[in-house]
Parts: C-alpha cells; structure tokens; sequence
C-alpha cells in the first residue's frame, strides 16, 4: 500500500482531476485485509466519471460488501495522462479504497456496458500486470470475472475473460463468491473451479465450449464439455420488493456524469421497441411497490445528501406505481429540497402533471425519443408512437414553458428509405410550427428543436440481429438527406460518427475469432475507444486485416433465420421463435402492442415460472 | 427554507488531511454542502429561486496540499451548541477532513495577511543537504523575480518581501522548512509559486512534496478566528 500511494503522490499533481484516483469518498468502504476471505475488484472499463454513474456497480458494491467474508473495491481506467505516468513508473493498477495492486485480488470482475469498451479491459489487465489471456493466467488467484448486458454475446472476449455471469448479479455474484471461497479453501485448481462454476446457473465458462465453423465462416456448431451445460439460462430476481437494495452510494467527490441518488423502480420492458436490445435482454417485466421505491429513495438521500433523485428504468412512466410514488415521496422531497428526476419519459403518455413534478426548479430541455420520421418506419421499428402525440406531447412541453425540445432518432433501420429518412426533418417542422400555433408558448421566445440521429446498429437478443447494418457510405449518404432537408434555422441536427456505430455492429455480433482482432487492436492502442479523441478507424481495420476478419461479414451481412448465432447457446428468455415471428412482422410494417395489452409469447415469463402480469 | 432569516453564523475549522488532499477547492466545497446537509443540522438555505446552503471559505487551499488550520463559514437558522455543531459535522463528514473547533466568527477573511507551510520536499538527484545547500543559496538573493499569473495576464513580482523562510533542515533524502508566504484577497503567493522560481533559477523541481498549512494569520501575526 505505502508503495502504491507514495508512487501515487509523486505523479498525480501532473494530472487531470487527481481525485478520480485517490478513493476515499464518503460512503466508501474500507476493511482489514486479514478479516476477509475474498478480495473482489469492480472494474468498470472506463474513466471515473463514466463508471461512477453506473448504478450495476452501485449495487454489487454495497450487497458484496454486506459480506462480511468479502471486501469490493472500485477500479477504473485511468485517463491517457495518468496511464503514461503509470506505466512510467511501475505503477499498478490498484483498488480505490486500499491502493493494493488488484493482480493480488482473488477475483477481478468486469462490467461490460457497451462493446466499444472491450480494449479498455485488455489494458487493464495489461495495467494491472496479468496477461490478457486467460489460458496465460494458470493461478486460481486472480479469476478474471464479466457480466453486464455485453455479456449476452461474449464471444469477443472469450478468450480473456474466465467466466461470464449471465443476467442479474444480486443472487449469482453471491454463490459465484460463495464457489471460490470453498475452492480457495481446498486448495483447488483454476481448471477445477471453472468445471465447478459451470454447473451454477448462469454461469458460462467459455472454455468449456468448442466452437466448430462452416467454410463460409458461419458456426456450425457449438458443444460444451467436462459437464457444462448446452444451454446457459440467465438469472433473474423474482421478487424485487425483497431484492437487496444500498441505503448508502460512494459520493464522488469529483462531479460524475449522473451525481445524484438513483432507485430502480422496475426491469424489464413492456414495449419490445424491434432494434433495443435493453427491451428484451432485461425481460421479464417485474417492478417494486411505489412503498419499496419510496422507501429504498428515503434512505438514500439521507444517506448521501443528494439533493436529487431519479427514478430510473428503461421506460419510468410505465411503472404502474408512478402516481402514488410521487404522492409519497412528496411529503418529504418538498421539505428536504430534493428534487424528483424521471429520465425515459415516453411521448404516448407524458401529461401536464408529470412534467410540472420534473425537474420544477430550472425549464432547460426536454428529450424525447420518436426514434423513427415517419408512420411506416415507426411500426417497422414497434416504437408505437404517432405523430400525433409527438405533437400533443410538445405542445404540452411549450405550454408548460419550454422552449427546447430534443427529438432522438436512428437512421439505417431496416426496410428505410430516403422518404423515412427525410421524415425525421419534416416531423422536426411540424414541431417547430406546433410552437407557433400554441397560444400560450413562452413569449419572447424561439424554439430550437435539436434532432439527434444515431446509426442503428443491429444487436444479439433482438428481433433485429438477423439484419445487416447499413453501410458506411449509405449512412453518410443518409446524413446528407437530412442536412439537405433542413429548412429552418431553428432546427438542429447532430449526428453520430458512422465508423463508431459500424465496429459497434461488429462487434456486437461478433465470434470468437474476433478475440484476435482486438488484442491487436489494443497492442496497437486503442483503449477507450468510446471517446472520439482516442479512437481510431484505422487501427481497427488495420488490426482487422492483420487477423484476417472481415468486419463487413459481421456488421453488413443478412443472416438466414436457421443460421447458428454466436450467442444462441445462451438463453435470456426471449426464445428465437418470437424473435423469428417480430422479424417477420417487422418487414410486413406490423406493430405489436405492448405486454400489458397483450402477451405476444416471447418466452421470458418461464424465468419467472408465470404470467408477467396479474 | 430559503424564507428564513438566520439565527446564528458558525465557522467550523477543520483539518484536510491524507488523500482527500487531491480534491479540488470546487469539489471541497460541494462536499461540504451535501456533508451539511446529511448533519441534519438547521442550516441556513440562500434566498431566491433556485435555494442553497450557504458556504463561505476564508482561504481556499491548493489541490495537492494538507492543511490543519482551514475554515468554513455557514449559518444556522435556530441556535445549537457548538459542541453540538462540531459532533455532527464529524458524524457526517468523510475521513480526512475534520471539525475541530466551531465558533462564531470573530475576524473578516480580509483581515488574513499571511499563511505558514511545512514543506518537505524530495529531488531524486540530490541528497538533503545538496538540495539545502542550493535552497539557500536561490533564497539568499536580494530579490526574487518571478512571473505571476493573475487576472490581466502575466506580470514579474519580487517574492522577497512576501515570504520567509525557517527551520531549514535536511536528512538524508529530504529538505524540510516552515515557509510563511503572503496570504488573502489583495495578494495569495502559494509557496509553489516559490518552489517553481526555485526549480526555474537554478534550482531542482521537487520529484515528491508535501506541502502543510499550518497557520493562517492576521496582520498583526495573530491566529484568524
């Protein structure tokens, strides 16, 4: 520890924000070394900020903790700055709260949030000085752990990572941890626990499977060995009113992108959007008591000091709850000065009392997302919203004294044309034009309405994933339509960069023999490839070509409904038949309704061995 | 909340200690405030529309450096004991920053003229005494020229008259000293001001350092309460 610290303090005057590097936040957790059987390090595969708002790692953190057998501490990567001084002077990478070097830990666990932080966890491992490859790692000590919701394809990164955790972490981290203390104890080797871990469910263990390809590169087959199971089956909470919940979050002392308390009110999603892989993978929808929520929020803010909260899900106003909970937290958020945020509001049932309850204190902006520009796309897509309520939902925004509105949208998706992808900018006018023709706007005032338009990119899990993804020029192409549609100053449009979102698609329906690609990848530097100020296309396509992989093959080919997905031994509830059936209805521009309308099948409710509603 | 007139101004001292020396005077001040707020203690919020616990600090302090001597003001909108104060601030407060004593204040910030340091310092390339040797030697000129940086830009200022130096010491590895530099809102030299004019003018830059406010004082030399 002395080393890692006085190390530390020699170089961290010289770079950005040393605060992100030194722990010791309120509500962080500190232990005796010698009372603990099971050292654990969180790593999140990007900077401070990024992971500090992730509330997965929230939660682990606090339920491991609770252990007293066990001790989590927090590892980010560190910026460009710090790497260089690091690897400068020796420093490894350390735990937050101890500084002791993590290579020392017993199991180092990975959230994998997004794919285009998979080089960031090479070169933590690198950091931390273990070998990237887990055949190169023959200790028991340290096991190399990753879930998350990229964790539904892992075959990318099959060739590091030890083990995944498929699914929810509350129950699984839990007897994973029990499994290496008893096998710790006995003294076992790392073969002989990963043979064991397989048997937990939920548990996959990459190399317990072979992976057997037809000539043209597709998978032929995939067969599990030394007793694993064929099929992985992801785990899930039943009961989330008895879920463990944290009454205390670290504080970052350095502003993180989300500061601020965060209750999970529901999982899951009942709106099964075609190209959203969160909408299916999260499945079944199961939510908390208003009562759960009110208190898990309570304790929160009196705990942290937080003078915000935000009720957080992948579509907060479906919660059944909603009105109740915010009658009850009201009686003592108004007092306390604390704020209510709900971020994923929907446009199909955004009212006037719901907004006046957000965000009172400062009218900035409104988001919301059509996703689509015209009718036919939308029910492409299943986004079952209609321009009238687009509308209806900014007209409300600007009686209520909005001025900005922002409009999230893709192009790319499946079946478009330029007509779709003109819409976007049409329905951006009417928008503006709705501000006009509101009596009661705020007066004085213009509109701006900013159109924020991604690049669809096909993901595993989602009726989609049989898609290819748009090409490069054919994006750029698009981009141009809309820059030329543009008719009003008042309109604003942003776009993503398309070499992101292609090496995205890549990646996320990618196979083993990527891994490769991206340790060469890495060795020659990419390492927080989500920023745009350190990724390169180029490094990517040159590493590409050196391992003989064909991005195109992965990201632009249609798949046939037969063919063996990387990932289809692993189930997370959606069976492939329903993915099957909305693909289908997807090209005949045929929505489905929603889950509490009607059940459309989809298989996650055998998780919970019942109907997901009533 | 943001109704009431205050009842009572407290200045809580505090030590800052160990690794949250890295936070920044920003973030100190954010912390504080949420730190306040957790104490359950009836502060006083800033009037208008968008209401605030009220902080005020006397001298904000480097990122990087230790102090034992910092202070905080804010106000209470029912009177409590002090001691009370100062018990439920610790209560909520992260390791490393301390309340050790809390009183009404007695001095305005602008009545603080100067600011002690314990510095110890390390240049991989010099022993203790190589590294003394050239300290006195840079600090015994009759002036000592260096650039500051202010609002208007750049502009060269003789350090001599802000600054002294004493209990220069060296073992082994290290130089030690108490440097006491000019300090408040007319004129702030941060002795890495001085350490850097050192580095600049045939001096070293300091591979380690440690630097630790001991004392904030007044004009007349007395402690500011």
């Amino acid at each position: 520890m002395e080393n890692v610290q006085k190390a530390l303090e020699r170089v961290l005057l010289q770079v950005q924000r040393p605060a992100r590097y030194t722990g010791g936040e309120l509500g962080s957790i500190v232990k005796d070394p010698s009372q603990v059987q099971v050292r654990f390090a969180f790593c999140f595969p990007d900077l401070y900020e990024v992971g500090m708002s992730h509330l997965g790692m929230k939660i682990l953190y606090a339920l491991q903790n609770a252990r007293e057998d066990c001790w989590c501490e927090r590892v980010f990567a560190p910026g460009p700055d710090l790497e260089g001084l690091m690897r400068e002077h020796h420093i490894p990478l350390y735990g937050l709260e101890s500084f002791d070097p993590i290579a020392d830990f017993d199991i180092i666990g990975f959230t994998l949030q997004y794919e285009m932080s998979f080089t960031a966890i090479l070169n933590m491992l690198d950091l931390a000085g273990l070998p990237v490859r887990s055949s190169q790692r023959e200790a028991l000590a340290p096991i190399v752990v990753a879930g998350g919701p990229c964790a539904c394809n892992p075959e990318p990164l099959a060739d590091f990572i030890d083990l995944f955790l498929l699914g929810e972490g509350e129950e699984l981290n839990m007897d994973l941890i029990d499994l290496y203390k008893a096998c710790k104890q006995e003294g076992v080797s790392k073969k002989e626990f990963l043979r064991r871990a397989a048997q937990i469910p939920g548990v996959y263990v990459p190399s317990l499977y072979e992976v057997t390809y037809h000539q043209d590169g597709t998978i032929q087959q995939v067969l599990p060995r030394d007793g694993a199971p064929a099929v992985v089956h992801k785990r899930i909470v039943k009961d989330l009113d008895k879920v463990f919940y944290p009454e205390n979050f670290v504080v970052p002392f350095t502003e993180a992108v989300h500061d601020r308390a965060m209750v999970e009110v529901l999982r899951g999603c009942i709106r099964g959007c075609r190209f959203c892989q969160a909408g299916f993978i999260y499945r079944p929808f199961r939510e908390k008591k208003p009562d759960t929520v009110d208190k898990n929020a309570h304790a929160l803010c009196d705990h942290t000091g937080y003078d915000e909260v935000s009720l957080t899900s992948l579509s907060t106003s479906d919660f059944s709850g909603l009105e109740p909970l915010l009658e009850k937290m009201l009686t003592w958020t108004e007092p306390d000065g604390v704020s209510i945020a709900l971020p994923s509001l929907r446009v199909d049932n955004f009212s006037k009392e719901l907004m006046d309850r957000v965000a009172a204190v400062r009218k900035s902006s409104l988001t919301f997302a059509p996703e689509a520009g015209t009718q036919r796309m939308r029910d492409v897509i299943n986004k079952n919203v209609t321009e009238e309520e687009v509308l209806r939902t900014c007209r409300t925004a600007f009686e209520g004294g909005y001025t900005n509105v922002k409009l999230y949208f893709m192009i790319g998706l499946p079946t478009e044309t330029d007509e779709d992808v003109a819409g976007i900018i049409h329905l951006a006018q009417k928008v503006v034009e709705e501000f006009y023709h509101t009596p009661n706007r705020p007066k004085g005032r213009g509109v701006n309405v900013t159109v924020s338009v991604a690049c669809f990119v096909p993901k595993p899990f989602t009726p989609f994933e049989f898609e290819p993804q748009d090409g490069i020029e054919s994006l750029r192409r698009k981009q141009k339509i809309l820059l030329e549609t543009v008719k009003s100053k008042k309109i604003s449009v942003k776009y993503h960069d398309s070499p992101t979102s292609f090496l995205e698609a890549a990646l996320a329906r990618g196979d083993r023999k990527m891994c490769a690609m991206i340790e060469h990848a890495w060795r020659q530097g990419s390492k927080l490839d989500g920023w745009s100020d350190y990724f390169s296309m180029e490094r990517w396509e040159e590493a590409a070509q050196a391992c003989g992989i064909d991005l195109g093959f992965y990201a632009n080919r249609s798949r046939s409904y037969d063919e063996v997905m990387p990932w289809d031994h692993l189930d997370y509830g959606v069976s492939k038949a329903f993915l099957i059936r909305e693909n289908q209805k997807a090209h005949s521009d045929a929505a489905t309704p929603n889950c509490r309308q009607h059940c459309s099948g989809c298989g996650a409710n055998h998780l919970l061995g019942g109907a997901c509603f009533g | 909340m943001g109704d009431l007139l205050y009842q009572t101004a407290v200045r809580a001292f505090f030590r800052k200690e160990g690794r949250v020396k890295y936070i920044s005077h920003l973030d100190l001040v954010r912390c504080v405030s949420r730190a306040l707020k957790r104490s359950g203690l009836p502060v006083w919020h800033t009037l208008g529309f968008n209401p605030h616990i009220y902080t005020t600090f006397a001298l904000p302090l480097a990122l990087g450096y230790e102090s034992r001597c910092e202070s905080m003001d804010f106000r209470l909108v029912e009177d409590r004991p002090m001691e009370e104060v100062q018990e439920r601030l610790n209560e909520v407060l992260p390791s490393g920053i301390q309340v050790y004593q809390a009183k009404p204040p007695k001095m305005k910030p602008e009545s603080i003229a100067w600011a002690d340091y314990d510095i110890v310092m390390e240049v991989d390339s010099l022993s203790g005494e190589g590294l003394l040797e050239k300290f006195q030697e840079w600090l015994s000129q009759p002036q000592l020229i260096t650039m500051k940086r202010g609002k208007k830009g750049e502009k060269a200022i003789d350090l001599k008259p802000h600054l002294q130096v004493w209990n220069l010491q060296a073992n082994p590895s290290q130089l030690r000293m108490t440097m006491r530099t000019a300090a408040g809102t007319t004129l702030n030299i941060n002795p890495t001001l001085a350490l850097d004019a050192f580095a600049l003018q045939g001096g070293e830059k300091a591979d380690w350092l440690s630097v630790t406010r001991t004392a904030i004082l007044t004009k007349e030399l007395e402690p500011f309460e």
